[in-house]
């Protein structure tokens, strides 16, 4: 009896022991753990008394929970959310989380970016328009769609690094003809053929009309002669067979374990792999972002996961400090050392090729102001339409025009 | 059939009994009954989880009456249950009837081997023949190995084989289930039937017709029961092994569900979609006890 006593005592002033100390609450997906446990061990560090309880959760569990774990009367001060109107504008609508001008104002970020750079984060405060407005939402890391090929069959195959896209088009077929396979696509989880389709669509259509559509797919056009030449272009190389028979068969992570093992010339991914890819492949890999029809450079991609302090947060100052921490000069190059590619420009030299080669496509893109973020954030249908349709490309039982009309209609949906 | 109620007809109530069931009941209304109630609230409004809820009256079912993927995935439905409920209970029957014929030496064990896939996780079932079905898997070796290479494919990225080998892993997994069932059943056949039907000279597909499957009826409609409904509101194994696709192919109500509630901010209309799939399983069970009813 007396040792339950002391039992409960001691966890009864431990609990308020830890209370004492300021806590920052953190609900992350499960992507940037490396990112959040270096970045905390260093604010605790640095800020005495400051405790950060960081808690991860994989992809779907997050996206399918994060707005009821926000809703909770007992959140996390700071919280992933996704570009979109499916999260990000359902917990601006419900007030769920805060603006962040005002530490944007105080800690700089906006002048770390060029202008309009931070669009993806700004809505209106009452979450019904999104591309202008107030910043709710931050990111320090950067994530592009590019393109990575295997050097040895590129180089083997008499290629070199295309700079428009009919020589990318032209390097797909010697390829095909060479019995290799084009690109390689893991094509059964859908999701991968977006950042395909990103790609291609790139190609053709600027960006700004691109991004335009997805701030506000209800009032832009979709169905421009651009896109459907794009759209042509995806269904001609799905029947040219340069995504090989199986791809709708084959996963995700397969397909870049393929890429890894050395099948497949080209693969359209996003910058995440980069580490993976490096550690795979060594000096066997290079990247670079999509050449366009002229010669310009198309990408999608965005920033990260935007970042967001609960509006019940009891600290909300506190976890602007911390995500100042994320977003400081400071910590751009513990980003790359985690293998993130950060989006301010590092002050490190590249640890390997691949990564120099990543940063220069993401610059390119940057530059040219390509990125056109995914297709699925224009409306909360467009993933499973934009998925759903994309297989049916690739497996050869719809056409371009196909996709097109149901693409235009879930826009207006 | 002579049995008689052993127990006397109850005139009086003693209320008191029920107290025992009150703790179950309890939980009941709370885990089954109330969210039942909520979800059929929630199907006539419009919510997205955490806003108000707006009454928008029968509008969400009109729209997945209209809606043709909403129809083509309840088609989907349909063709699982010949997959799910019909070639399990057949299997499950041809098996009981050659037991009653062969004696097989260590039948316990092979009976708990073909057990076996119905006590696995269905998610370690799905994990399984996603790796079985892969372009690379043992099924393509296999076909390979044969010299049948233009038959090998990615079966669950075929837009015309991933749904019936979908359902071709639903049978593995249901046939255990039914093979016990039916054995079970034969067990309580009493054996002087099969000698009277040895002595009118019936052979063994006669005896099995005339004998082993009208008295497994109370089985069959168990078997029915429950693999019909497991088809119709099979989540687990269409989320693991193709989410649906390849396009909506495999799609299925319950994935809809799912999709609606926690991707496209839906929740009313997902409610409305769940209620449908209930009224349906509710409506083809029914059906299958009218049909299969003992006539007296």
């Amino acid at each position: 009896m007396k040792k339950i006593f002391l039992l409960i005592t001691s966890v009864f002033m431990l609990s308020f022991a830890s209370n004492a100390a300021e806590t920052l609450r953190i609900l992350a997906e499960a992507g940037d753990e490396a990112t959040i446990t270096e970045a905390a061990a260093q604010f605790e560090a640095a800020n005495p008394g400051v405790k950060i309880e960081a808690n991860f959760l994989g992809w779907d569990d997050f996206m399918a929970t994060i707005k009821l774990k926000m809703a909770d009367n007992n959140p996390p001060d700071l919280a992933h959310g996704n570009q979109g109107f499916t999260v990000d504008g359902t917990l601006i609508q419900s007030g769920l989380v805060i603006s962040l001008e005002k530490y944007a104002d105080q800690y700089n970020w906006k002048k770390q970016f060029a202008n309009g750079a931070l669009s993806e984060f700004m809505w209106s405060d009452d979450g019904s328009t999104w591309g202008s407005g107030s910043l709710y939402g931050i990111s320090p890391v950067a994530e592009d769609v590019i393109v990575y090929y295997n050097k040895d069959k590129l180089k083997s195959l008499g290629l070199s690094v295309p700079t428009r896209f009919s020589e990318f088009e032209n390097a797909l077929k010697v390829s095909k003809d060479a019995g290799e396979l084009p690109i390689v696509l893991g094509g059964a989880d859908g999701w991968p053929i977006i950042h395909v389709w990103g790609l291609v669509e790139g190609a053709y259509v600027n960006p700004e009309q691109t991004r335009s559509w997805i701030f506000d797919a209800s009032n832009v056009q979709f169905d421009t002669p651009n896109r459907i030449k794009a759209a042509n272009k995806l269904a001609d190389m799905a029947n040219a067979g340069y995504f090989g028979s199986d791809s709708l068969g084959v996963g995700y992570d397969d397909a870049n374990a393929m890429f890894i093992n050395g099948e497949g010339v080209f693969n359209l991914t996003g910058t995440w792999m980069t580490a993976d890819f490096n550690s795979g492949m060594g000096d066997n890999v290079g990247a670079f972002a999509m050449p366009t029809w002229n010669g310009g450079v198309a990408g999608g991609g965005s920033f990260a996961l935007p970042w967001h302090i609960s509006s019940k947060s009891s600290n909300p100052d506190l976890a602007a400090k911390f995500l100042n921490h994320l977003m400081s000069n400071e910590f751009v190059d513990d980003l790359m050392g985690v293998g993130r590619v950060p989006a301010q420009a590092p002050t490190i030299d590249p640890t390997s090729n691949l990564q120099a080669e990543v940063i220069a496509a993401s610059n390119a893109l940057v530059g040219d102001n390509a990125k056109t973020f995914y297709t699925d954030w224009a409306t909360p249908g467009m993933y499973d339409t934009v998925t759903q349709e994309l297989q049916k490309v690739i497996g050869g039982v719809a056409s371009a025009q196909d996709f097109i009309d149901a693409m235009a209609a879930e826009s207006i949906n | 059939m002579t049995t008689k109620n052993i127990y006397r007809p109850q005139t009086k109530i003693d209320y008191s009994s029920y107290l025992y069931i009150l703790p179950a009941f309890i939980f009941y209304i709370l885990f089954v009954l109330f969210p039942l109630g909520d979800t059929l609230v929630t199907s006539f409004t419009e919510w997205n989880g955490i806003s108000e809820k707006k009454w928008v009256g029968l509008e969400n079912y009109s729209k997945n009456l209209s809606n043709k993927k909403i129809i083509s995935s309840i088609k989907h439905s349909f063709i699982l249950i010949i997959f799910y409920s019909f070639l399990p209970i057949i299997i499950g029957l041809l098996i009981a009837g050659i037991m009653i014929r062969v004696k097989i030496h260590g039948m316990a064990t092979y009976r708990a081997i073909l057990f076996l896939p119905q006590i696995l996780s269905m998610i370690v079932v799905g994990i399984s023949w996603r790796w079985i079905y892969a372009p690379k898997g043992p099924l393509n070796s296999g076909l390979d190995f044969f010299g049948l290479e233009n038959v090998s494919r990615a079966w669950l990225g075929s837009f015309d084989f991933a749904l019936p080998f979908v359902g071709l892993i639903g049978t593995w997994v249901m046939f255990g289930f039914t093979m016990i069932l039916f054995i079970a059943g034969v067990q309580k056949i009493p054996s002087e039937l099969y000698d009277a039907a040895k002595v009118d000279g019936a052979g063994a597909i006669a005896e099995f017709l005339n004998v082993t499957l009208p008295n497994l009826r109370g089985e069959i409609i168990v078997a029915l029961i429950f693999t019909v409904t497991l088809a119709l509101r099979n989540f687990d194994l269409i989320y693991i092994t193709t989410g649906g696709g390849p396009g909506t192919s495999t799609m299925i109500p319950s994935m809809f569900i799912y999709k609606k509630a926690f991707q496209m901010n839906q929740v009313g209309s997902a409610s409305s979609l769940g209620i449908m799939l209930t009224l349906l399983i509710f409506t083809l069970v029914s059906l299958i006890l009218i049909i299969l009813r003992e006539k007296k």
